[in-house]
């Protein structure tokens, strides 16, 4: 390949050659910063991330294949890269004060997160099986260590051993499956998969490998049966990288199904079945495992897992309808999801954790604009209207009603009104208790704009959701 | 562009609701959502005056775009069904700020924005002409409605409030289904009368109909699914159960009469029956259980249970005098319901009691109040001359002409309301005043006065000359048959 070809590709993928090449002068940069000067980087990793969010925007023209189709930048891929700055730019609004508290604010912490972010961006881009490992792996590599940063705290070391031993296996089955698909086909380029095969789309060496890779993909969203290591991870994980890792990586596993799903050659066999029922579990058992945390960052990881059922019910819809949906729901649920962990992010302070559910009682009496917000990201995690999780469930239901799927629609609504319970049991301790302590939340500026952020999200695609759903619908549509 | 009269309906109260987070001082803050409230019942009295009760057409209509790509619209508008409705949500929100002014003594702002927001949900479900829109209002006033009872209440509010909020999410999820499967048959649109228009194979009405039918019963209540009601009543604070019960509870009957009837003809007709048998074994139901109540806000709620039994039953008796009677006489029930509640709150601020046997004698210590109390207490049994009688003998009439039997299950139960509720005042109010002595009672004041009048004119006005009201209701209810027995004359 001559330099004159790589050009195109170059700038195509202009975006994550940014973040890469920063993260690795921030990582070199930091060894030589001051001690106590956290702010700085802080600010370089915005930096950075801006410069890409710039390059992201003044290169996108229409869908540009790169390296050999290995690579596409995309509206597809623009959407969900959008998602990916959003989620890490509200993450370092998040930890500056959080990391200075826990006393984990080193270089390592920010560099590592613009690596996932870069894998993350891969993913979003990649059109090839193997570059979709790649950038699988740089992102789950970087969230194991970033998980065990808690480095003296014994449940932070188990959750990153527990994460990487599962999360091993789950990548083992993923290649394996790639590797039966390379054998059958040829090839693992997704778009070359089709043509290759002119036979039986329902051929079970292919649906085994379809199945493989499928189980790879739904460990990283955290859905049922790969969904054990999400609660330990979550609680044990610094919180702001519970926060991250709720929203980003989840999103970027959801844009690997979509593109995969885009593929005529699965969406012609059954696979939907298997995600149907893989759906409605993972709603159920998220659900009803949540009714009976005390905890609130296991809470959120069963909801989060109640929420991946839930999206993953779009992908069963399929369609251009459902492709959108599983976009639009993504987008809000980063806003509300943000929102709600900044919430108990700030509430880390002093020698207050803020994880256990019951020590909020009463928060509403002393500080009510700060629970006003929290009951907002509650409720709309319960989707109730009229903020935004009441619109990114609807329009899955629309979806799904859309293709014909009453009974898989009917389902969803009842185990939400479930999952209800224990989102509104939360805004029962904070406004219905008296208080028995004093509280002192971490309101830096900092976490100030980012609550500000994601309540602005949440109720503003509440209310107008239109431009949303657009830009969601396009994006799909150009992907 | 006409001017927007329904949107500044709608929206006064949420601006309020605004405005009041900035104020520092309670009384501000009393003074600031009374202020709010009437201006919009001064507005919604400008609407009726504009109401043009010729035509069944939708009046005052606003369209915008909301969500094209989806075909949501932002679309207001009333007819004659919903014309009184909106009124009678201006009044009793004005009402309710006026009851909870020493009621509520702390986290008052909070309250009264929970208030506010309140209001405009509930203009939002009367006004709408975009299911979408309907919906979003229905389901979002649980989030206030929750609040109210459960940061307000008694001390049992905590499982009122999950009780009230899940059974109510849990009614109204299937019918969001409902929405949008009729959003796909109708070829993609939200419009409730483009969706009237529609003519569905019976086999999806039906089901579309008991979709409905889970979100309607639960809120008017129909037995069996009334048990959320006497909780919530008994424990919210006196406004939400002049909320809950003046207006809440008319949303499910009117849910009735704006879709069901005129989307799902076939399976109303052919369910009619049903509905009836339903609503007669609410009459008796809720009129036994109230005769065995001992606490007055327990008795009042069962009562209600019965009343919207007489609603319900006028609806499926799907004749003109019924519908007439039952939209009357659900306008009649918020009006005499809500006083009935606000009575029960202003005894319990004097005494901190609402158990029947605690009180004797009231007529000699606050001859003002009872002689109120008398008034709305034979008006809630339909004495001749007060309001419901003119309801109740349209439903009653309806009902007999529809289905005999049932009809006369129903007179049962408007023998039983004259039961209890005299039963009930003759505790309260007469023989020897036991209460005088134990309790400091004062009589009411301006404040109550200026509450309590409002009610008691509509008392009088609807059951001396209620022509006024039946003309604002007519058209439409001939509009309404007409859509049911054009089509629904199925199987």
């Amino acid at each position: 390949m001559t330099a004159a070809a790589l050009l195109p590709s170059i700038l195509a993928s202009l975006p994550e050659i940014i973040v890469i090449v920063g993260a690795c002068i921030l990582l070199i940069a930091g060894q030589f910063a001051p001690k106590g000067q956290d702010a700085v980087l802080v600010w370089a990793s915005v930096a950075v991330v801006l410069l890409a969010v710039l390059a992201t925007f003044t290169v996108s023209d229409g869908t540009q294949p790169a390296y050999t189709g290995m690579f596409v930048a995309d509206p597809f891929s623009i959407f969900f890269k959008s998602l990916f700055y959003l989620s890490i730019l509200l993450t370092f609004l998040l930890s500056r004060n959080y990391a200075d508290i826990e006393g984990i604010g080193g270089s390592e912490y920010y560099v590592l997160l613009l690596l996932a972010l870069a894998g993350m961006m891969i993913m979003a881009s990649a059109t090839d099986l193997l570059s979709i490992y790649v950038g699988l792996e740089l992102m789950v590599l970087c969230t194991y260590v970033l998980t065990g940063f808690l480095r003296r705290e014994q449940r932070s070391n188990e959750a990153a051993l527990k994460y990487v031993i599962l999360g091993a296996v789950s990548t083992g089955i993923f290649l394996y499956g790639v590797s039966l698909v390379y054998g059958l086909t040829g090839t693992t380029q997704l778009d070359r998969m089709a043509a290759a095969v002119t036979g039986d789309p329902l051929d079970p060496g292919l649906l085994l490998a379809v199945v493989f890779i499928v189980a790879g993909l739904v460990f990283k969203i955290g859905a049922v049966p790969f969904h054990m290591w999400v609660p330990d991870v979550y609680e044990g994980a610094p919180t702001t990288i519970t926060a991250f890792m709720s929203v980003g990586p989840k999103a970027a596993g959801f844009a690997v199904i979509l593109r995969v799903f885009l593929n005529p050659l699965v969406a012609s066999s059954n696979v939907w079945i298997i995600l149907a029922v893989i759906a409605v579990v993972t709603m159920a058992l998220g659900s009803f495992v949540a009714l009976v945390q005390d905890n609130f960052k296991r809470l959120l990881a069963y909801s989060s897992i109640a929420h991946a059922g839930f999206a993953i019910l779009g992908i069963v819809a399929g369609g251009a309808d459902g492709i959108a949906s599983v976009m639009l729901y993504l987008l809000i649920y980063t806003f509300m999801n943000l929102g709600i962990f900044g919430a108990v992010i700030m509430m880390r302070n002093g020698n207050f954790s803020g994880e256990i559910i019951e020590d909020y009682a009463g928060f509403a009496k002393l500080h009510p604009g700060l629970a006003l917000l929290m009951l907002l990201y509650l409720f709309s995690l319960a989707g109730i209207p009229p903020t935004a999780g009441f619109f990114a469930k609807f329009y899955v239901l629309v979806a799904l009603v859309e293709r014909g799927f009453v009974l898989l629609a009917v389902i969803a609504v009842l185990l939400s009104a479930v999952a209800a319970y224990f989102y509104i049991r939360i805004v029962m301790v904070m406004f219905m208790r008296e208080p028995d302590r004093a509280f002192e939340p971490a309101l830096t500026p900092m976490v100030g704009a980012a609550l500000v952020v994601t309540a602005a999200g949440t109720v503003g695609i509440g209310l107008f959701p239109a431009w949303f759903l657009k830009l969601a619908q396009q994006s799909a549509f150009g992907g | 562009m006409a001017f927007p009269l329904l949107s500044l309906i709608v929206f006064v109260p949420a601006a309020g609701a605004a405005f009041l987070m900035f104020l520092r001082s309670d009384d501000w803050v009393r003074w600031a959502a009374f202020g709010f409230t009437l201006l919009d019942l001064a507005l919604a009295i400008a609407m009726l005056s504009g109401f043009d009760a010729g035509t069944s057409e939708m009046q005052f209509v606003e369209k915008q775009p909301w969500v094209p790509t989806l075909g949501i619209t932002f679309a207001l508008g009333v007819d004659g069904i919903s014309a009184l409705f909106v009124f009678l949500t201006a009044l009793l929100g004005w009402i309710s700020v006026l009851a909870s002014w020493i009621a509520i003594d702390r986290k008052v702002k909070q309250f009264m924005v929970s208030l506010l927001a309140m209001q405009t949900l509930m203009l939002g479900v009367f006004t709408a002409l975009d299911l979408f829109l309907f919906y979003v209002c229905w389901e979002a006033m649980l989030i206030p409605m929750y609040l109210i009872i459960g940061v307000w209440g008694g001390d049992g509010r905590v499982y009122a409030a999950f009780k009230f909020f899940l059974y109510t999410l849990a009614g109204s999820l299937l019918f969001l289904i409902g929405v949008i499967v009729l959003y796909f048959e109708g070829g993609r649109t939200f419009d409730i009368l483009a969706l009237m228009a529609l003519d569905l194979p019976f086999d999806i009405q039906s089901w579309l109909f008991f979709a409905f039918l889970v979100a309607f019963a639960v809120k008017v209540p129909m037995v069996p699914l009334h048990t959320w009601l006497p909780d919530a009543h008994v424990q919210a604070p006196t406004a939400g159960s002049i909320i809950l019960a003046g207006v809440l509870l008319k949303m499910g009957a009117y849910g009735f009469l704006r879709f069901s009837l005129p989307m799902l003809p076939e399976a109303s007709v052919y369910y009619s029956t049903l509905m009836m048998a339903l609503s007669a074994l609410a009459i008796v139901y809720g009129g036994l259980l109230a005769l065995a109540q001992d606490d007055l806000k327990k008795l009042v709620a069962y009562s209600s249970i019965s009343h919207m039994g007489f609603v319900t039953l006028g609806i499926f008796a799907l004749n003109p005098l019924g519908l007439q009677g039952s939209i009357l006489q659900m306008f009649n029930h918020g009006v005499t319901t809500g006083a009935l509640f606000l009575f029960v709150g202003l005894i319990y601020e004097r005494t901190h009691t609402r158990s029947i046997a605690d009180y004797g004698g009231l007529m000699k210590v606050a001859p003002v109040y009872t002689g109120f109390l008398a008034l709305f207490v034979l008006s809630s049994m339909a004495l001749p001359g007060t309001n419901a009688f003119v309801g109740e003998l349209l439903v009653l009439s309806g009902g007999f002409a529809a289905n005999l039997a049932l009809g006369a299950v129903a007179v049962l139960g408007a023998l039983l309301s004259a039961a209890y509720l005299l039963g009930m005042y003759r505790k309260v109010a007469l023989g020897p005043a036991t209460v005088g002595a134990r309790f400091k009672v004062r009589d009411v004041n301006g404040r109550e006065m200026a509450a309590i009048l409002p009610l008691a004119v509509f008392v009088f006005w609807v059951g001396l000359y209620p022509k006024p009201f039946l003309a604002i209701i007519d058209s439409s209810v001939t509009h309404l048959l007409q859509q049911v027995h054009d089509r629904g004359n199925g199987p």
